[in-house]
């Protein structure tokens, strides 16, 4: 949860200052990922196999990845990253490239998930989970067809709404309805971009970008535009719960396993990618987290129900993924926070 | 916020090195979790950043600049005003509590402190939770209401701002009962009857002589609670849906989403030196009424 972060980040550090000065402790392998996204099973069934032990600290966002990473050089010996942090953080050479004589199960990996941007090669990078932000529709409650965002953002549905609350993500929600691309950012494209987003945040119940799947569930919101593995889960519980890929487009987001550059454990970090690549290891992380998997051999493996599931396996091909934006983050930032203040 | 008590007439001698070691563990307090990341904070706030959200040692002025938009003097006038109700609510619900309690029998008064202290024996996070449990479309509260035959809701009350309020009053409540409890505890009961043998009604017994002498408590009960609620984050985001960001919000986001850390250090610098001056306002407040009295 990211709110106890921050003390669990104090406590952690001092653990791992503590640590540092024992002489010849245990193999330790120390995992920064995303919170919601890595079963606790696969964790103990790669330290039963390897004797390493696993230390797991969360994150919430990319950004909090990267700050993060930036200030505690040399905690970490595998991150998460998504598509355009990546993409940023091979740029600013803070990741170590990949042995990939150790990483024999690449093999397994589905071609759509080989040689994308931002690591074409696969030198640094290897796909742990994929997924797309679509619209979920209570089909209980919303009796009309919602296939757009137009769609969601209408009066009719004020404050039953449940967006994520990540700035980039309305920015780029509302970028696309207007028909504009996604990864150029300019003052001008935000300009246009403006009304459109202080129409629709008058419009929305809840932002939450951790569990954005509660709120639907509690009966407090009827629709939302929210990750699809949550969108999955919600299916999973109640097929009155529809994912629809936005008629205007999404993007896709993949998200990797890679090793920074100053990591300690660099070998254990390649094992535990390897294990990760394992087709029955793949598939307890699908059944956990129904999030597409990029694992070719491991989704040989699932339940016709579980490829079944509109949300994590949506048709409509490829999307484009994020590129990094580098300071205009902080004028997307800017941007939300003033409209959100001034309704 | 800690401050030292202000020297007395008789209290003139120079400290020797004996003193001086009494009091470094405080000063080594002082300087390592005080003085130190305050100095961080405030050199920061003049720097610039790089891509990835690094501090970078340019001297510029922009942050503050920023800090006095129009955007961002609305969210901090919008937390004061949270926190200015949660702090009258807080003194209105929690001044009747503690004087029961300052006024019941001794063996009981332990007994009904340890019931206003045994929230916090549960993490503030699962408290928070086990709200958004009551108060959802479909939760405890409005299960209650169906139930009952008044005709009365369903209400919408999660992800609005009476939901922040509430949230911020239970999560504040004890830290006003508690200094006030203290001020009532001392309260003399023989004042009181005296009073009432003078002739004064009860109205005109609390105004005169129970309010005044319990005001010490009042004003630690809302610093206590006034000035962490101004920067509270997580209700806001859990209880209110984020809809309508606080200053606290705000400078989160500068550390984690924007990777704007100057920024969100500037943003800081100008939130203490308002408490600074705060503080410095009610302590005068206090000195001129010690005259007055």
């Amino acid at each position: 949860m990211k709110l106890f972060l921050p003390l669990r980040f104090v406590i952690r550090a001092s653990l791992a200052l503590f640590a540092s000065v024992l002489p010849g402790a245990a193999a330790e392998l120390n995992l920064f990922g995303w919170s919601e996204y890595v079963p606790q099973t696969v964790i103990d069934g790669f330290t039963r196999e390897s004797g390493i032990k696993v230390n797991f600290e969360t994150y919430s966002s990319n950004e909090e990845l990267i700050s993060k990473l930036v200030a505690g050089v040399g905690r970490y010996d595998l991150v998460q990253p998504s598509d355009y942090a990546a993409e940023l953080m091979i740029r600013q050479k803070l990741l170590a490239p990949l042995d990939r004589s150790k990483l024999g199960n690449l093999k397994n990996l589905s071609p759509d998930f080989v040689g994308r941007p931002p690591d074409p090669e696969g030198k640094f990078t290897v796909p742990y989970m994929s997924g797309t932000v679509g619209i979920v529709v209570n089909t209980d409650k919303v009796k009309v067809p919602v296939t757009s965002y137009r769609d969601v953002f209408q009066a009719r549905f004020k404050n039953r709404i449940v967006v994520l609350n990540d700035n980039r993500e309305i920015v780029t929600w509302a970028l696309l309805s207007l028909g504009l691309p996604m990864n150029s950012i300019t003052a001008e494209n935000l300009k246009r971009a403006r009304p459109v987003i202080a129409e629709w945040v008058k419009l929305v119940k809840v932002f939450d970008s951790d569990s954005p799947k509660t709120a639907l569930l509690n009966g407090d919101v009827d629709l939302g535009v929210v990750w699809s593995g949550e969108a999955a889960i919600l299916w999973n519980q109640n097929k009155k719960f529809q994912y629809v890929i936005p008629a205007e487009g999404t993007h896709q987001f993949i998200d990797m396993l890679a090793i920074p550059a100053t990591a300690k454990n660099k070998n254990g970090a390649h094992q535990f990618m390897n294990y990760i690549l394992r087709p029955e290891v793949s598939k307890l992380i699908s059944a956990a987290f129904p999030y597409t998997n990029p694992n070719a051999a491991a989704r040989q493996l699932l339940s016709a129900g579980e490829l079944a599931n509109p949300a994590s396996y949506p048709k409509g091909g490829q999307f484009e993924t994020f590129r990094d934006i580098g300071k205009m983050a902080s004028d997307i930032d800017r941007l939300v926070t003033d409209l959100k203040s001034s309704k | 916020m800690t401050t030292a008590t202000a020297p007395t007439a008789g209290d003139r001698r120079t400290p020797g090195w004996r003193e001086w070691l009494l009091l470094a563990p405080m000063l080594a307090w002082l300087v390592t979790f005080v003085v130190v990341p305050s100095a961080i904070l405030f050199v920061y706030s003049f720097c610039e950043r790089d891509e990835l959200g690094r501090v970078v040692f340019d001297f510029t002025g922009e942050n503050y600049r920023r800090v006095f938009d129009p955007i961002y003097l609305r969210i901090f006038a919008r937390s004061i005003g949270y926190a200015a109700l949660t702090t009258g609510i807080c003194i209105v619900a929690g001044f009747p509590v503690a004087y029961f309690i300052g006024r019941a029998k001794a063996a009981w008064r332990d007994r009904l402190l340890l019931l206003v202290m045994v929230p916090f024996w549960t993490s503030f996070l699962i408290r928070t939770y086990a709200w958004i449990t009551i108060l959802k479309q479909e939760g405890l509260l409005n299960a209650l209401l169906r139930s009952l035959p008044l005709g009365i809701g369903p209400w919408d009350l999660l992800y609005t701002p009476t939901a922040v309020l509430i949230g911020l009053v239970y999560a504040y409540l004890p830290f006003m009962i508690l200094p006030i409890y203290g001020s009532v505890e001392k309260l003399d009961g023989s004042l009181i009857e005296a009073a009432h043998d003078l002739g004064a009604g009860p109205l005109r017994v609390f105004s005169s002589v129970i309010l005044p002498l319990t005001l010490p408590g009042i004003a630690a009960g809302t610093l206590l609670v006034f000035v962490p609620a101004i920067a509270m984050f997580a209700i806001t985001d859990l209880m209110g849906g984020a809809r309508v960001p606080l200053i606290g919000n705000v400078i989160q986001n500068q550390f984690l989403q924007a990777r704007d850390w100057p920024f969100g250090a500037a943003l800081g610098v100008v939130f203490m030196a308002l408490f600074a001056v705060t503080y410095w306002a009610l302590l005068r407040l206090g000195r001129r009424d010690e005259v007055l009295a």
